[in-house]
């Protein structure tokens, strides 16, 4: 593998850009030119047909879902030291013996700790 | 090492009080657990350090580490004791406020002894996360909130600057080993590369941000003020000690021989952070606000101490960060006392008649303005006196005549609410104190003025 | 392991410093300039991921797993501030029905 890019190596993605920006304004400008124009208060609504929507999209939602995703994205960012972990495991094994196995132990009884607390608390209660 | 892993697990024992209802048993077990942790802690002054090769060299407690932590250890303990009284209304969540003030420990204990770049970083986020948690405890009022808010992005915000410095230096020396750091630095201290130069810029700033030393300590004020009066205690006296003791061993350990890099950068921000923090003191018409100043102006003479770096620089910035957070505890304990009924109201009015209604707490107030004034007897004026000589010792001479201008400034300031509390008061109050509240006011300012008459109980800790 | 960081190799590692440093300008200023909270939170975290990168190329530069072990403290560490971060906005958001920096005035900036 060489060591050193030059410029010359980039002209592809160069052209690839060119292309797809080139693509997106073209067919903009042909729906805009060639397809019909209708306005009326039917046709800019949301759904056309259904039940009559109300209020705006951007309502501020109930806390509860809020606090599922804040508690499911702490618990599920902690799984990425689990990757390089289980890649060495044998490793660990030939080099620590066990050692290696019960730091990982430890490290998730913490979170068994953690959420016992958390449904304590009552934060995954939804009524 | 064994005091962390205690702390840890008795932080997340003390939650666990809450949701079991053990209200009443709650403050004994944080208190009695804290005195266990104080002897782990204290043990490892005597073990050599390399018995933590377990902990892949992460850690070490060195006696630099033990003497940080035990201050620690003891100044949270103290506070545990103002605690109850501070947080009567609140009952709900007062396990998790407990549990969450542990765990800040914990990240200040990390920040005295980490010997590797990955446990500074985790330190000062155990320490700061529980804070921005801590600073919003006052749920309904704005002013706590947005001192949170405040503190959460001004945190934040350092952290990436830390980071980014971190980065660079990694990306010049290959590891984030204190040691191998310092090998690199040794060998290279002539011609440094222009990426590690910038990289100890950048984590410069980003710890000068959580002492709040001069260009960037405009958060500082706003949070001390905002937050719960207990919790900016906290702040005030733990977290400065524990960013003081990380930022020394950061520089001492690792870039003691670059010390031409970051010494005219480091000499600039003290000298900005005195006079800034002093002079904004004098122009507050709240006490509280004046102390967040206060505090910020005591940062500055902390660096000089850590500018000074020669082999009393340790000691001495240990017993002025002692001694300052022992005057801190009592000053801010009497300030939540004055406001806890009269509708939060923290101006030099409110002091008046404190001398004849509340003789006591009158008395602990005045001994600890006179320990920051720096006035002889006292704990202070040793700690000014140590920090100073230690300048001259190197020559540093403007610095330290800039700083002795600037106590006669904060005297006055100091003096002011001295002043206050001996007026005539119309309207005379009884301030009603728990035993145990005052207890620990007495001791802080009985420790004030021991440590005054004999400094070299602590003053050679480290030796 | 070695080829991934061959192919990181190719690209010169000044590329990556000036990369990461616009990125983490770009935050910087970000968080100074925008008084949308949300969009200060994004500033930070682009910060951070400025970071990472950077200690990626460095690590694949001196062939050494230690960056890349810290890129994932930074990761952890950056999710928990944020949740954090979240669940003050929350708290503000019920006291003062807005997220604009500039109601948060009560104490003088």
């Amino acid at each position: 593998m060489k060591e050193q890019s030059l410029v010359s190596d980039y002209i592809p993605i160069l052209i690839q850009l060119c292309v797809a920006i080139g693509f997106v304004v073209a067919t903009m400008l042909a729906t805009h030119l060639i397809g019909p124009k209708r306005k009326g208060a039917n046709k800019l609504e949301s759904f056309e047909c259904g039940i009559e929507s109300e209020g705006n999209a951007r309502l501020p939602f109930s806390v509860k879902y809020f606090l599922t995703a804040i508690l499911f994205v702490l618990f599920d960012v902690e799984v990425i030291f689990m990757y390089p972990w289980a890649v060495n495991y044998k490793t660990f094994l030939h080099e620590m013996g066990m050692q290696g196995f019960f730091s990982m132990v430890i490290f998730l009884s913490l979170f068994l700790v953690g959420f016992y607390y958390i449904v304590r608390k009552g934060a995954l209660k939804w009524e | 090492m064994n005091a962390i892993i205690a702390l840890s697990l008795l932080g997340i024992f003390t939650l666990f009080t809450g949701i079991f209802n053990w209200r009443k048993a709650m403050l004994p077990i944080v208190v009695i657990g804290l005195a266990g942790v104080f002897v782990l802690n204290g043990m490892d002054y005597f073990t050599t350090p390399s018995w933590y090769a377990d902990y892949t060299h992460m850690v070490i407690f060195d006696r630099y580490a033990v003497v940080f932590s035990a201050a620690l250890i003891m100044i949270t303990a103290m506070l545990f004791f103002l605690c109850k009284q501070y947080y009567q209304k609140e009952d709900n969540n007062i396990s998790d406020i407990y549990g969450l003030i542990l765990f800040t420990l914990v990240g200040g204990m990390l920040m005295a002894s980490f010997s590797n770049f990955a446990m500074l970083f985790l330190g000062i986020e155990i320490l700061s996360i529980p804070l921005y948690i801590l600073a919003g405890t006052k749920r309904l009022e704005v002013t706590s909130n947005e001192a949170s808010i405040k503190y959460f992005l001004m945190g934040s915000f350092s952290t990436g600057f830390l980071l980014f410095g971190m980065a660079l230096v990694y990306g010049a020396a290959h590891t984030f080993t204190l040691d191998g750091i310092r090998q690199y630095t040794d060998a290279h201290a002539g011609d440094l590369p222009t990426i590690f130069v910038a990289g100890i810029m950048l984590m410069l700033v980003g710890m000068l941000f959580k002492v709040s030393g001069a260009p960037f300590h405009f958060w500082a004020p706003d949070v001390y003020s905002g937050a719960p009066t207990l919790i900016t205690t906290f702040m005030a006296t733990v977290v400065k000690t524990a960013a003081f003791a990380a930022l020394y061993r950061l520089l001492f350990y690792t870039f003691g021989s670059a010390k031409p890099i970051w010494f005219d950068a480091l000499w600039g921000v003290a000298a900005l952070t005195m006079i800034i923090g002093n002079f904004s003191a004098l122009y507050q018409h709240g006490v509280k606000r004046m102390l967040a100043y206060s505090s910020i102006s005591n940062a500055g003479y902390l660096l000089i101490g850590v500018i000074a770096m020669n082999t009393h620089s340790a000691n001495s910035i240990f017993y002025y960060t002692l001694v300052y957070s022992l005057a801190s505890l009592v000053s801010f304990g009497v300030l939540m006392l004055v406001t806890q009924d009269n509708g939060g109201d923290d101006s030099y009015t409110a002091f008046k008649g404190l001398a004849r209604n509340n003789p006591a707490l009158a008395g602990l107030m005045t001994l600890a303005m006179l320990s920051l004034a720096g006035i002889p007897p006292l704990a202070g004026f040793f700690g000014k006196y140590y920090i100073f000589i230690n300048a001259m010792e190197n020559g540093y001479i403007y610095i330290v005549l800039i700083a002795v201008a600037n106590s006669l400034v904060g005297i006055y300031y100091y003096f002011k609410v001295i002043v206050a509390m001996f007026a005539k008061d119309t309207a005379p109050t009884k301030i009603a104190v728990q035993p145990a509240y005052l207890f620990a006011l007495v001791v802080a300012a009985a420790l004030l003025f021991v440590l005054g008459i004999f400094p070299d109980w602590v003053s050679g800790l480290m030796n | 392991m070695n080829s991934i960081n061959e192919i990181i190799r190719t690209i010169p590692l000044n590329y990556y410093i000036f990369l990461s440093a616009v990125l983490f300008c770009i935050g910087v200023m970000g968080v100074l300039l925008r008084r949308n909270i949300i969009i200060i939170f994004m500033c930070v975290e682009l910060m951070l991921n400025a970071v990472n990168l950077l200690f990626t190329a460095f690590s694949a530069y001196s062939s050494d797993p230690a960056g890349q072990v810290f890129v994932f403290f930074v990761m952890v560490v950056a999710a928990a501030e944020i949740a954090v971060g979240l669940a003050i906005l929350v708290m503000i958001y019920r006291n003062l029905k807005t997220i604009d920096i500039d109601q948060l005035s009560r104490l003088k900036w």
